[in-house]
């Protein structure tokens, strides 16, 4: 896919997940790997990739998608007074996280390119009474974000989204102050997708083919100049995880995968947690 | 938008600093209005309290 055709994709598919009720989301099976016992699929996606009940309990409802691959804000070891920048911040549910951290005296700003997210995110900011979260619509590979101006950035299952990676680490890059650092979840590969899920934009918008290889994600925040960049945690990403809208169910019944088949996508996919500091 | 995130804005494009315009404000909060960037001659507009600093051709 193009670049302008993959963006228009990953915005209407973002746009329609944001525009569900949280109760549609409860409708769709649970699955083996994210079931929990309350039936919320967002919930039980989020304990199983590594928020705890306090943090869920402590932002608006709504505001928890179940869309993330990692819990960064827990990561990046936020301190009081720190500007914090979250990359793709959809309902705002890291945001709140870190706000709640980062206290008055710090800030948080959410970009996403997704008006239907941002419009959610701030009905959420209102309802949880955040003074100091705001979101804007931006691009991340063209950051509305001054030079140097950043404590801390986070971003949680979206940089695999965006088809110019080098230019999104070097944006972020860019806006940290100098001793400033990162933690960010994403999706990476550990061996070449098959040509039919490359090629599949239902795959695309489910995180799947737009992740590219590990070695080379980690090779381009390295490029951006970034230092200490170290995957922290790497981890089997069950498909069934990535099935909250964009599904991989669709992805299996539209693309007629077999389950060997979807067993070999599953050995490639991993969800990892990275961290690294702007000299 | 809060007014005193201002500092930390800039042009998506150029990067440079952009000139603000109020058309209403609530409680030290920018409910309508625009942004303006001088070097590349392009306004983005605040809506809903919603600055959309998208690049021109993506919005």
């Amino acid at each position: 896919m193009e670049e302008d055709k993959i963006k228009s994709v990953v915005r209407d598919a973002y746009a329609k997940v944001a525009k569900r009720e949280t109760e549609s989301l409860k409708v769709i099976p649970v699955s083996r790997c994210c079931g929990s016992s309350n039936g919320d699929l967002a919930h039980g996606i989020s304990r199983a990739v590594g928020y705890n009940e306090d943090e869920l309990a402590s932002v608006p409802e709504g505001a928890n998608l179940g869309l993330g691959c990692g819990n960064p804000t827990a990561l990046a070891g936020l301190h009081e007074g720190e500007t914090v920048l979250d990359l793709g911040s959809g309902a705002g549910f890291d945001c709140f996280l870190a706000a709640n951290i980062v206290g008055v005296d710090g800030r948080v700003i959410g970009v996403d390119m997704t008006p239907e997210m941002v419009d959610k995110a701030r009905s959420n900011a209102r309802k949880g009474g955040y003074e100091n979260v705001d979101f804007r619509l931006g691009e991340l590979e063209h950051l509305p974000v001054a030079d140097r101006s950043v404590d801390v950035l986070i971003s949680n299952c979206v940089i695999n989204l965006t088809p110019d990676k080098a230019a999104v680490f070097n944006e972020a890059f860019r806006v940290l102050k100098p001793g400033g650092h990162f933690a960010v979840s994403d999706i990476v590969l550990l061996k070449e997708l098959p040509d039919a899920v490359k090629q599949s934009a239902a795959a695309y918008v489910g995180c799947l083919s737009g992740a590219i290889m590990k070695d080379a994600y980690i090779e381009t925040i390295r490029a951006a100049g970034f230092k200490g960049v170290r995957v922290v945690e790497e981890t089997a990403f069950p498909l069934d995880c990535m099935a909250n809208d964009p599904t991989a169910q669709a992805i299996g019944s539209s693309l007629n995968l077999t389950s060997e088949e979807l067993d070999n996508l599953a050995d490639a996919v991993r969800s990892i947690k990275v961290v690294g500091e702007k000299p | 938008m809060k007014s005193e995130l201002l500092n930390i804005l800039c042009c998506p494009v150029c990067k440079g600093p952009l000139v603000l315009e109020v058309e209403s404000e609530e409680a030290g909060e920018i409910i309508k209005g625009t942004f303006y960037c001088a070097v590349c001659n392009v306004y983005y507009p605040i809506d809903e309290g919603i600055p959309n600093l998208l690049p021109p051709e993506l919005r």
